[in-house]
Order: structure tokens, then sequence, then C-alpha cells
């Protein structure tokens, strides 16, 4: 089912050059068009989308994951879980039971696996939430968001995009819009995966030309189609980021302006009003 | 003495502030800048460096990868990944090394050994004496691989061993594991926001992790101009947290245009910045 849908990745490397910006106004702007559109907002760890569109976020689905809780009845104190813990999360002293670092622990299951008493029994955690809204006739918002504290941020952004796909199939919307967080991380990689195209939203500095090559670099990798939007267009040196462009063969595609009054409707929460910019 | 530099938001000025602090701290005393943004490191940019004197790769990180020879397809490998790395091929299952986060949780469930680990250079550590008179401190996360976070341990390791007083850490943007890598262990911590509702949502909740981390803060109010009645809420919300705003000034981006540091402009928002600076000298002798 998912192939008849068309899946748009907006992102971008730096912070704040307007990922979610775009990925909105494109949003708002097909649904104008008459596409029916799923945006979804797999930003987990800071998601911003339902203030720039002026919404409360309800329906929270809860997202889970196992971790570690020790049954010390059965610890023979052995060390095992702590020698195969990759991300150090638990601490070992020869002859007593081990100490557990939740912030630490990924929830990959390697200690439980490992531990010869299987003393190590699980407990599901909530990791993060997903929300949706009703935004027009023609566009749903689904939001992921993560639990503060939660290190290991990847499982809340692919369970996110998961139920985003589900719920896109559900509606039958013609087009989902991931918008991601910034960086070329593993939440990131997660919610690239499966994009037939990004879109990388940039701004004309240094700093724009810089981190849109890393991405690019990225979505090479992920062999995702990409093209440059270029925020801010008329503030700073268009040729650093055409410098990018160049170098991996991708087009930019818009240029935004600055504007005042853009400025003004992401203060509001209503991108509504400037769909025009696009 | 540690201070670090976060915000959740992206583009809310960090790096910037960051780049400010560790330049003025250096008139005082012996600072180390360190970049922990490693998946978008521009603290180097924003200093006017460009290379680095020395660039190391390091490996943080392991990729899993199936023996088919030995693979008897039992599928306990895909059942068992919790990062959904693990796919399912035409002849069994293959390992998506973008997805493979390295933990081994497949290798310790795999009845005939068919599974191996092996290391990967997942990043880079560079190291520049910069011309201000310190040594900056930069990670980087190969874009397509895992461990942000440990890389930012990495780097934070070696920059502990440059002779300073002063660190001063500019944090990624967001609140997971890489950000976590750079606010434990810190003294101090400055958070950047901006007048926008994004801006102080994230605020809040970067706030929750330096709390849990019990670490003292305060809050710097970055464009404040661009809407003085969020600027007042935030202000307000903030309390005795508040440590002063910084007007928003089109000489920022011409600075970063021209990789000059943002203070050696003269400007308002120099004098904000050393303002600032000067407060942040006091609360953290």
């Amino acid at each position: 089912m998912t192939d008849i849908m068309d899946i748009i990745a907006s992102t971008g490397g730096k912070g704040g050059t307007g990922k979610s910006t775009f990925a909105i106004l494109l949003s708002l702007k097909l649904s104008k068009e008459g596409r029916s559109v799923l945006l979804c907002d797999c930003d987990v760890e800071c998601p911003n989308d339902h203030l720039l569109l002026g919404r409360e976020l309800h329906e929270s689905s809860p997202i889970c994951m196992k971790f570690p809780r020790l049954n010390e009845e059965k610890c023979v104190s052995c060390g095992t879980c702590s020698k195969v813990c990759r991300t150090n999360a638990i601490m070992w002293v020869k002859g007593k039971p081990p100490v557990f670092f939740e912030d630490l622990c990924s929830g990959c299951g390697a200690c439980w696996i490992a531990c010869p008493e299987k003393a190590i029994e699980t407990k599901m955690k909530i990791v993060g939430e997903t929300f949706v809204a009703k935004v027009n006739d023609n566009l749903w918002l689904l939001t992921g968001m993560s639990k503060p504290g939660i290190t290991e941020t990847g499982p809340v952004a692919k369970e996110t995009k998961s139920r985003a796909l589900k719920l896109g199939e559900k509606i039958g919307v013609d087009t989902v819009i991931v918008d991601t967080s910034p960086g070329t991380h593993c939440n990131v990689i997660q919610a690239l995966l499966g994009c037939e195209t990004a879109y990388i939203v940039t701004e004309p500095t240094p700093l724009g030309s810089h981190d849109s090559g890393l991405i690019l670099e990225l979505l090479r990798i992920m062999r995702i189609q990409s093209q440059i939007i270029l925020n801010k267009a008329d503030v700073g040196d268009k040729e650093v980021v055409k410098k990018t462009a160049e170098k991996y063969n991708v087009p930019v595609t818009l240029e935004i302006p600055y504007s005042e009054r853009l400025i003004r409707a992401y203060s509001e929460g209503r991108l509504d009003k400037v769909v025009d910019l696009i | 003495m540690k201070i670090v530099v976060a915000s959740g938001k992206g583009g809310t000025g960090k790096s910037m502030f960051a780049s400010s602090l560790a330049w003025l701290f250096s008139e005082k005393t012996k600072v180390v800048a360190c970049d922990c943004d490693v998946d978008a490191p521009n603290l180097g940019l924003w200093l006017g460096v460009t290379t680095y004197d020395s660039e190391e790769n390091i490996s943080t990180s392991e990729k899993a990868k199936i023996i088919l020879d030995k693979c008897v397809e039992c599928g306990e490998c895909f059942e068992t990944c919790a990062f959904g790395a693990v796919e399912e091929i035409s002849n069994g299952f293959s390992i998506n090394p973008l997805l493979c986060e390295g933990c081994g949780a497949c290798q310790l469930v795999c009845p005939v050994e068919a599974i191996e680990l092996s290391p990967v250079m997942n990043g880079e550590i560079r190291v520049k004496n910069t011309k201000w008179g310190f040594p900056l401190v930069s990670g980087l996360l190969r874009p397509g691989e895992t461990g942000s976070g440990k890389i930012v341990q990495e780097m934070r390791r070696r920059a502990d061993r440059l002779s300073h007083n002063v660190m001063i850490l500019d944090a990624a943007a967001g609140i997971g594991c890489p950000v976590i890598a750079s606010v434990t262990g810190c003294d101090y911590a400055v958070l950047v926001t901006e007048p926008t509702p994004s801006g102080f949502a994230d605020l809040g909740r970067i706030l929750e992790i330096v709390n849990h981390f019990g670490i003292p803060y305060g809050i710097v109010l970055n464009k404040w101009d661009i809407n003085p009645d969020m600027s007042q809420k935030i202000e307000e919300w903030s309390r005795e947290q508040f440590l002063g705003k910084i007007s928003y000034d089109r000489i920022v981006i011409d600075s970063i245009v021209n990789l000059r540091p943002v203070v050696t402009s003269n400007s308002n928002v120099t004098k904000e910045i050393k303002e600032l600076s000067k407060k942040l000298q006091r609360l953290t002798k």
C-alpha cells in the first residue's frame, strides 16, 4: 500500500534553518491544492510542528520499550551482564550484584540474553508518545515525542514513522511529509528511511553549507534523491551553499527570502498565513 | 570548571554564544573550547577555523554482520534487534549497517555463531590551536554512522588532557544521546533560547535534562527583539535564572559569512555578550 503514497522528508543537518517551517508550508500548500497530506513530526526530541500550526496535542499513545530489571534473588553476581553491555550502563564489582544505570541503557537486551541465571527480567518503560491532530479537511498531523532523559531516541522516531505510515494508509493520504531532527544520527536516519525525496532546508552561511554537506553525504549513502531549499536566501552568501550543491550534484530548487511576515507568523503559530512564500 | 551551552531547539545561537564565551573567557584564564555537536560541528567556523592541526579517525562503535554460510535462518536475530537493523532478504537475513547500534544482542542470541562484530571508524576528533590563543577540540560523527554520544565522551577525554581552567562545551540540538553526553559532568549550563513558541517549548525540555543531572544553569534570550512580548514572558518565567538578552542584528550573519568571531565586531551585540560573559565569570568562579 505504501507505494501509492509519496513520502517526502524535510531535513537539513543544521538546526534552526527552517525544516519545520518548510515542512508545514509544503503540507499546507499541497492540502490547499486538494491533495490529502499527513505531516509526520519526527523531530521527536524537540517536536514543534503543532506549535507552528497553533494546535494542542491530544490523544497520546505511548511508545514502550523493554528495559532490564534485576531479580536479585536469582543473581549470582557473575558480572556477565556488565561485560556484554556496550553502553557501559551496568557497573559490577566482584562478589556483588550489578548496578544498572538507566540513563545510559539503550534497551538493547544484550544483558538479559547473556545472563546465565535468567536473573535479568524486563519491564516496559514509556520512551515516548505520539499524538494525532486534524489540521484541516485534507491535512493531518502525527507528532512523536521522546521522554526527556531517554538517550536512544532512534526507536521513538522509528515507531513514530511507522505509526504515521499506518495512519496515512488508513486515511488514504496521497503524501506523507516527514519533518526530521537536525543532525545526521540515528533518529534522523530512522526518519529518512523509505523516503523517496528529501528537501534539505538550509541557510546561505558557511554553517548551512557545511552541515548540508554532511546530510547530503548521508542521503547519498541512503540513495535518497535530494534537493536544496535555501531559506533566508537574501541574508548572507548564497555562493557557499551553491558550492555544496555542485559538489553533491543536487539542485537548489527554491529560495525563500528573509521575511518579517514569516517570523511573525512563526511566532504566532499561524504559518497558514504565509503559504504564498513557497 | 566546565560550562556547557545547550538549547534543545536548533539555530537559537548556541555556537555563536559558546564561541563568544570561549573568546572572552580566554582574556582572563586558560580556556579549551569543545565542539560536542558532532552531527553538525560549527563551533570552529564561529572561531574562524576551517582547517585543523590534527585530525584523528576514531572508533567508538561496532557493527554486526551475518556470515551467510553459517546462518541457519532461524530468525532469532531478527526478533531480538531492538533497533530494527536486521532485515529479511531472499536468502536469509542481513544487517542494515545504517541502523545497527553495535550492541551485540544479535550475536548473543545466534545459536550457530553466524554473527560477527567488528569496529568501525565512525568519527573524527580534530584539534586546532586557534589564533585567539586557546585550543579547540571538535568531534565529527561520520554521516551514516552511529555512536554520537560515545564520540562526545571520547573528545571530552582528549579535551580534558589539554591544560585549561575553563572548558566551554557547545552541545548539539535536541535532548538525546549526544546532548546527554555533553551535559553530564558539567558544572554549569547556559541555556540559549529565542522568543518563539518552539524556542520556549524546547527550553522546557532541555531544562528537564539539566535538572535531572542537578546542574546549576542560567538562561540567555537571543534575538529578543523579534518578539518583545514573548521575550517578556520568557524572562518572567525564568525568574532569577535569567542571565540576560541579546538583540537581533544582521552583524551576526555578516560575522559568520566572513568567518569572524561575533565579539570582534563593534556592535551592540558585542556589548550585550560581554555583559553576559562578565556575569557568567562571576557566577562560575
